[in-house]
């Protein structure tokens, strides 16, 4: 399992209408059915070629490039590591290195069974030996990239403080290939990144953050970064999110497209989860930016800063304020209509998490013309997107005005929705219908019962509730059975009790119990 | 219970007595197994004797009890006893899954379903394996055990399809597919090949084909929730395939039965669905195959016959390429106008042929023909799944798509033509064709309110649905008829109103028809013409419009109820109904003839109510005849009781449940008709109303409160005289109503007409008791609704006994309850109700213009204009004529309010007020003499626009002007 389940907590505000309730968040499910998301951002990598290397060739000559290695059996290999020649040992750490490099059959396993890996930590710290260090830190990079079982059997050869030392080394491709094997520890899970963060591995990488300007170098350091931001159960600890967030923001003004790819998947991480998180993020000032790259040109960069938007709005009103202020507005209705459904979707994630706010905020989504994009995913988004809609329809209808909903079923929301109560998913039809009858509440409001009655008729809505009569699921049954009943049917009764005999009641009553209050 | 033989005998013996048909024998049988299946090894027993007893019978039986058995038993409920012991629920979970493949199919179906019931609570966690040993059998080659697996995989998964997704759920459909996915693509695969190698053997492919269609199931029920990494990885294996099976034929499973979908037509049916959830939820993934489905499905539907067994495939398919066709993404497939031509003169045009199955429905099963075709219950027919693909074209495709079926229904019209008699079922297509294409929005209650502008629906009329409705022989192409009569009521608010006067008479006459359908879509299409609006709130049609056909409406009418078929029309006794309505005063002189047939209908039906739309409008139709000819002359009442008394006491006598509420309104309405006095039929019934039996039925309620206050209001003396005993049961009444929050205030209702007509002195014993409950309840549920009928109540009790006896009442019970009363309920809601009291504030106290108060003047008058202009509830609503049942508050709960038998109001304060807001109006006029200029000036600075615009009203209401 190379990636994960979904990224992010989808969450919801609740409705805006209740105050005194604690928002409630809408989980996603852990458990995905789904391959992973495509453009999501690599937990591990592992190194093929390595960035600063270019430069760092000339300082380096007995560097070796993977064509050049003849490929050594796993016997050699493990001869000549073990042996006491230097010379050996590199060519052996080479032929490591290259092996675990191809394309596929990477020999993880035969290379840790063969007792290598104490050996390759025990490299790291040879100063002196720049090469055999390189080459030692360029396979173990490799095999923390695996799965976490191989992860785990470096982690407890002891690379960690090896790799934080070597941090430090004057060569740049060093120093480069410890952040990189650093990352891919930081990648397995949250017990690694704590254990990283408690190593200040946090202020070690970032004292190189300072020193370099090599794009390459801060690519890796970036992403390293990122993924210290990631992962929950738990989430980092705050004193090193604290810590990490300057630079984040630092990183984010610049104009390289995997740097700031990486940063805002960094701050989509930290901005992931309970409204505390949130705003540390939002106190470090980076919303607008974060909206201006909402609309940067490369999918990569624009994805993870929707994501990090998406993560705000469904803070509290206050949090997705600054958003608003910052126009995320004015950018949602080019995401709603981008080509990529995977962006639509998330551009209307972020939609209905803005329609679940107060009456105002709903108020500038409609000033903002967000309606007809919202109507238009509606009828013609592909299904993921259509969800995210109908959420966003149903939260407005439980949040926003009389005027608001009645603004929203002329915008064509009302004929949307219920053209959709077809869909093959029970939990899309439920919400359905509760934003219908949210709509009804407001008709009530305006003594319109009966014309919006005539109106979910006509727009076929009376066949369709009808039929979920019949659903087979149990909660869809009874909204729709509940619908039918209190709008186009009629109302019900309970009781309490008084003595009979066959002919009458016995009027009588008992002596009053202690005083009336009232 | 040993499993032993000597039990088997005995179990066996009791397991064959279950099945006698003589209960004496069956009865103690079943109670015996009841008492000992709480026994160790009782499912055991029942097991072994399903497989291993020599009779089939027994055998069977013990499959079915032995499943009831599981049904009853398996789940633990929390705080309940464990039903089936550990040791039993591991060994039926050893031997379930082999038992049911190695049982004849009448057993194994019965096991299959006992194994989804214990799934359902066991599986995955406490039945592990019980996958794997499934998936082992798909290996072993016999199609009986397959089948038998991939059945119970069916029940297991099919929940996936209407569950909420969960972190339960999901887990669990992921570990469904680590462990089947593969084995079932394999086995897939496997059988796919296997249908070619016996494509010429008839009984290897019908096993072969209901094991694909149980695949397919079970990739839908696996695809619902999510698309799976697995499905995903292999869609090429399985759209290929699915692709591949759409277009395959075979002549060996085409089969002769016209009714019953065969195997061929069940797989390509579940095809669709796989393919249509694919559409839906997997668009991107999914866009690939999508054409090659688009044509596939395309092309089954041109080449797939007429026959009813095709219909479910037929819909299915059409169902898809609607929902396909809307999609912007998908337009470039339909639009190439040979496609839409062919997709509508191939796949449209021939499902909307009128068929020999739907001309028998029309003939001889005239409910069902209507219901589907007039109350939309078609939902899986070809027809409406047709109509439904023009409406999907016509979102992209309006202009093309009309042309082109213009130029069809110009050439069946013309087929029609040349010969009517061979070729009427071209012009019934027409109709629907032009019907499906015009009609873009509709209601019951208004017919088409959106049409195609592109179609002209009124020439259509003149040219094409006049002529059969002129026909004079109504009885010739009873289908045509139907389908005019139909076109002029669903068309009924699109054409002008000259075409409807000219249908009315037309549509009278064809309520002789013969046919069933025909009679009643003219009753029907009458009923909804009369409940059209015209200007001002009036009926578009007049009662002086209707006058020269008024007798031969009646007529005709009642004339149908005596047709064949339609003693019990629900639709023609709604038409009679919204006659008499419309109708009014001009039905007085045919009352005498008609109220006799009425009530002759009521005897009839009151035998065995059986149609409850039908009953309600009876009553309607005879509160109606009551009304108008009482409301001429208030005496003709005493004929109407005599008429209808004796249907009523028999109805009372036989305690018909369903028309109780009925005649209790009817009664009410006879009785408030009288000017105060109360006859003696009626006292006699007094006390049979005080019976609790009928208060229980909540149904009852309403219409028992009303006719207790008629009682009241005429007889409250008389009650007080004769029937004095009868008070503690009138009181306990109240007592009951009081008790419960839905009823409370019909409690009120009745507790107002005691205080209000019962003479003082014959309650007076029971007074501190009534305030007790009263109080009681205040103190226990202290709603809303409970306060305003209960502040309604004490003003009342004021007016009628005095302030200083509502007050020594209120003390007698506890010290200083009157102060609490007060402080606690009466001030917070007063100013809501108290209207009048509001205005006196304002006009009558000096101190609120010249003093500190007068900063809260204009404030105070603009909350009493708010409250005035509220939206007020009417019960009665004014334009009671268009009332439907829909609409009729109570029907389907057990009270069905007669929107005839209407109450009028009643005011307790009476006429000493009169309207509050005139009342307002003049005493500020008084205030604004007593003080001129000052008022004017307070209003024009500070009250709000939209206040004073009212205000100006209510002044210009009472003729007074300000100074």
């Amino acid at each position: 399992s190379i990636i994960t389940a979904n990224q992010r907590i989808s969450k919801f505000k609740n409705k805006g209408k209740d105050p005194t309730k604690l928002r409630e968040k809408r989980i996603s499910v852990c458990v995905e059915l789904r391959k992973a998301h495509k453009n999501e951002s690599f937990l591990k990598r592992r190194n093929i070629s390595l960035s600063s290397l270019q430069d760092e060739e000339a300082h380096s000559p007995s560097y070796i490039s993977n064509e050049m290695v003849a490929l050594l059996s796993i016997e050699d290999i493990v001869r000549d590591v073990n042996s006491d020649s230097r010379e050996s040992q590199t060519r052996g750490c080479q032929a490591a290195r290259k092996l675990l490099s191809q394309e596929r059959n990477l020999p993880l396993k035969e290379i840790i069974d063969a007792g290598l890996l104490s050996r390759f930590v025990s490299f790291l710290s040879m100063d002196d030996e720049a090469t055999l260090q390189f080459e030692a830190a360029w396979a173990l990079t490799n095999i923390a990239s695996g799965t976490s079982w191989h992860t785990q059997q470096v982690v407890e050869h002891g690379a960690v403080p090896a790799f934080i030392a070597l941090l430090a080394s004057p060569m740049l491709h060093i120093s480069e290939q410890a952040v990189w094997a650093l990352g891919n520890i930081a990648g397995d899970g949250a017990a690694y990144r704590d254990i990283l963060i408690e190593c200040n591995v946090v202020p070690a990488l970032l004292a190189f953050l300072m020193l370099s300007s090599q794009v390459g170098y801060l690519r890796n350091l970036t992403w390293t970064l990122s993924n210290l931001c990631r992962n929950k159960n738990p989430f980092p600890p705050l004193s090193a999110v604290q810590q990490l967030l300057p630079s984040l923001i630092q990183l984010l003004h610049l104009n390289d497209k995997d740097i700031l790819s990486d940063a805002c998947w960094a701050i989509s991480y930290l901005s992931e989860g309970d409204n505390e998180r949130i705003d540390v993020v939002v106190k470090t000032g980076i919303v607008p930016r974060l909206v201006e790259l909402m609309s940067h040109e490369e999918l990569s960069v624009m994805t993870p800063a929707l994501r990090s938007i998406g993560n705000i709005v469904s803070g509290s009103d206050l949090q997705t304020q600054t958003a608003i202020d910052a126009g995320v507005l004015k950018v949602l209705p080019q995401l709603m209509r981008h080509p990529k459904a995977s962006t639509q979707k998330e551009a209307a994630w972020a939609l209905s998490n803005i329609a679940a706010g107060p009456s105002r905020q709903i108020q500038q989504l409609i000033t903002c013309g967000l309606l007809p994009a919202l109507v238009e995913q509606l009828r013609n988004g592909d299904f993921k997107t259509q969800r995210e809609a109908v959420w966003a329809v149903t939260n407005f209808t439980s949040g926003g005005a009389v005027e608001q909903v009645v603004n929203l079923v002329q915008s064509g929301a009302l004929e949307a929705i219920i053209d959709l109560l077809q869909v093959k998913d029970a939990k899309v039809i439920l919400v359905i219908l509760e934003a219908i009858n949210n709509i009804f509440l407001a008709a009530e409001k305006l003594g319109e019962t009966e014309k919006l009655t005539l109106l979910v008729e006509e727009l076929g809505g009376l066949d369709r509730i009808e039929m979920l009569q019949n659903h087979d699921n149990d909660l869809v049954y009874q909204a729709a059975h509940a619908l039918i009943e209190k709008y186009f049917g009629d109302g019900e009764v309970v009781g309490v009790k008084v003595d009979s005999t066959d002919d009458s009641f016995v009027f009588m009553t008992s002596e009053p119990q202690g005083t009336f209050e009232f | 219970m040993e499993l032993n033989d000597a039990n088997l005998q005995s179990l066996t013996e009791f397991l064959r007595k279950t099945l006698d048909p003589d209960p004496t024998v069956r009865r103690p049988a079943e109670k015996f197994l009841e008492s000992v299946e709480g026994n160790l090894n009782y499912p055991l027993l029942l097991l072994t004797m399903l497989e291993k007893s020599q009779d089939t019978v027994i055998r069977v039986c013990a499959a079915v009890t032995f499943k009831n058995y599981i049904k009853r038993n398996w789940r633990i409920v929390e705080d309940e006893p464990n039903k089936v012991s550990d040791q039993d629920r591991t060994a039926i979970k050893a031997n379930i899954v082999n038992l049911m493949l190695s049982s004849p199919e009448q057993i194994q179906k019965q096991l299959s379903d006992a194994i989804s019931i214990i799934g359902r609570e066991d599986f995955p966690q406490k039945w592990p394996d019980l996958l794997t040993e499934m998936v082992t059998r798909f290996r072993s080659g016999d199609f009986h055990i397959i089948n038998g697996v991939l059945r119970t995989a069916h029940s297991l998964f099919k929940r996936y399809r209407h569950e909420f997704k969960s972190n339960e759920l999901w887990s669990e459909i992921k570990l469904v597919l680590d462990t089947f996915a593969l084995p079932l693509t394999e086995l897939f695969k496997a059988t796919i090949e296997l249908c070619q190698t016996h494509a010429a053997d008839v009984n290897a492919l019908k096993v072969l084909f209901s094991s694909l269609t149980l695949i397919s199931k079970l990739f839908y029920s696996l695809n619902f929730q999510d698309l799976p990494e697995f499905f995903e990885d292999n869609m090429e294996t399985w759209m290929t395939n699915f692709h591949g099976l759409l277009t395959l034929d075979n002549k060996l499973l085409q089969t002769n039965d016209e009714e019953e979908a065969g195997l061929l037509e069940l797989l390509k049916s579940q095809i669709c669905d796989n393919a249509a959830l694919y559409a839906q939820k997997y668009d991107e993934e999914f866009q690939p195959y999508l054409p090659r489905f688009v044509t596939a499905i395309w092309n089954l539907l041109v080449s797939t016959g007429q026959e009813v067994k095709y219909d479910l495939l037929v819909s299915n398919a059409i169902q898809f390429l609607a929902s396909v066709c809307e999609r912007p993404h998908y337009k470039h497939l339909f639009e190439d106008q040979n496609t839409l031509t062919s997709i509508c003169e191939k796949v449209i045009v021939p499902n909307m042929e009128f068929r020999s199955a739907d001309e028998e429905a029309f003939e001889d099963n005239s409910e069902e023909y209507i219901r589907r075709d007039l109350e939309g219950s078609d939902i899986d027919t070809r027809r409406r799944a047709a109509c439904d693909l023009v409406r999907g074209l016509c979102k992209f495709f309006e202009g093309p798509v009309t042309a082109i079926f213009s130029g069809y229904v110009s050439s069946m019209l013309g087929e029609y033509a040349k010969n009517p008699g061979e070729n009427w079922k071209h012009k019934d297509a027409a109709i629907y064709l032009v019907t499906s294409l015009a009609s873009k929005a509709q209601t019951q209650k208004h017919g088409i309110t959106q049409a195609n502008e592109l179609v002209n629906l009124n020439e259509f009329f003149v040219n094409h649905i006049l002529s059969d409705l002129k026909s004079p022989n109504v009885n010739e192409f009873p289908v045509l008829k139907a389908d005019a009569i139909k076109y002029v009521m669903i068309f009924r608010s699109q054409l002008p109103k000259e075409q409807l006067l000219q249908a009315v008479p037309l549509l009278i006459s064809h309520l002789q028809a013969e046919s069933t359908v025909e009679h009643t879509y003219s009753a029907h299409a009458l009923e909804r013409l009369f409940t059209m609006r015209g200007p001002n709130n009036t009926t578009l049609i007049t009662p002086a419009e209707m006058a020269p056909f008024t007798e031969q409406l009646l007529n005709n009418l009642f004339k149908a109820l005596a047709l064949p078929g339609s003693a019990e029309n629900e639709y023609i006794m709604k038409a009679i109904m919204r006659s008499f309505s419309l109708l009014q005063e001009s039905i007085v002189p045919y009352i005498p003839t008609l109220i006799g047939q009425l009530t002759h209908k009521l005897l009839l039906v009151s035998k065995n109510p059986s149609k409850p739309h039908f009953n309600h409008y009876l009553f309607e139709s005879l509160c109606l005849s009551v009304r108008i000819t009482c409301k001429a002359n208030p005496t003709t009442v005493s004929s109407f009781e005599e008429a209808l008394f004796p249907v009523i006491t028999e109805i009372l006598q036989n305690d018909v449940q369903e028309f109780l509420p009925y005649v209790f309104q009817v009664m009410s309405l006879l009785l408030e008709i009288h000017s105060n006095s109360i006859p003696s039929s009626y006292m006699a019934l007094f006390p049979h109303l005080l019976q609790p039996v009928l208060w229980e039925r909540t149904g009852n309620i309403p219409p028992l409160v009303r006719l207790l206050q008629a009682y009241l209001e005429k007889g409250g003396a008389s009650i007080a005289g004769s029937a004095a005993d009868k008070i503690p049961g009138l009181l306990g009444v109240f007592q009951k109503l009081i008790a419960s929050k839905a009823n409370d205030h019909q409690g009120f209702y009745l507790l107002n007409s005691i205080i209000e007509h019962m003479p003082p002195e014959s309650i007076i014993q029971y007074r501190k008791q009534i305030f007790i409950l009263l109080f009681q309840r205040l103190q226990s549920s202290k709603t809303t609704k409970f306060i305003k009928s209960f502040l309604v109540f004490i003003n009342l009790y004021c007016v009628k006994y005095g302030a200083i006896a509502l007050q020594e009442i209120f003390d007698s019970i506890q010290p200083k309850m009157f102060g609490m009363v007060l402080e606690k309920i009466i001030i917070p809601e007063v100013q809501k109700i108290c209207a009048v009291g509001i205005t006196k504030v304002l006009t009558e106290c000096p101190s609120m213009m010249d003093t500190e108060y007068t900063k809260l003047w204009t404030p105070l008058l603009q909350a009493l204009i708010g409250l005035f202009e509220l939206p007020e509830d009417d019960s009665i609503p004014d334009d009671e004529h268009f009332v439907d049942i829909e609409d009729a508050p109570g029907y389907q709960t057990a009270f069905s309010q007669l929107a005839f038998a209407g109450k009028k109001e009643h005011d307790p304060i009476g006429d000493s007020v009169g309207n509050p807001k005139i009342l307002l109006a003049q005493s500020l006029y008084k205030l604004s003499t007593a003080c001129p200029g000052r008022v004017p000036s307070m209003l024009s600075t500070s009250l709000n626009a939209e206040a004073l615009q009212f205000l100006q009203g209510y002044l210009q209401a009472a003729t007074v002007q300000l100074v």
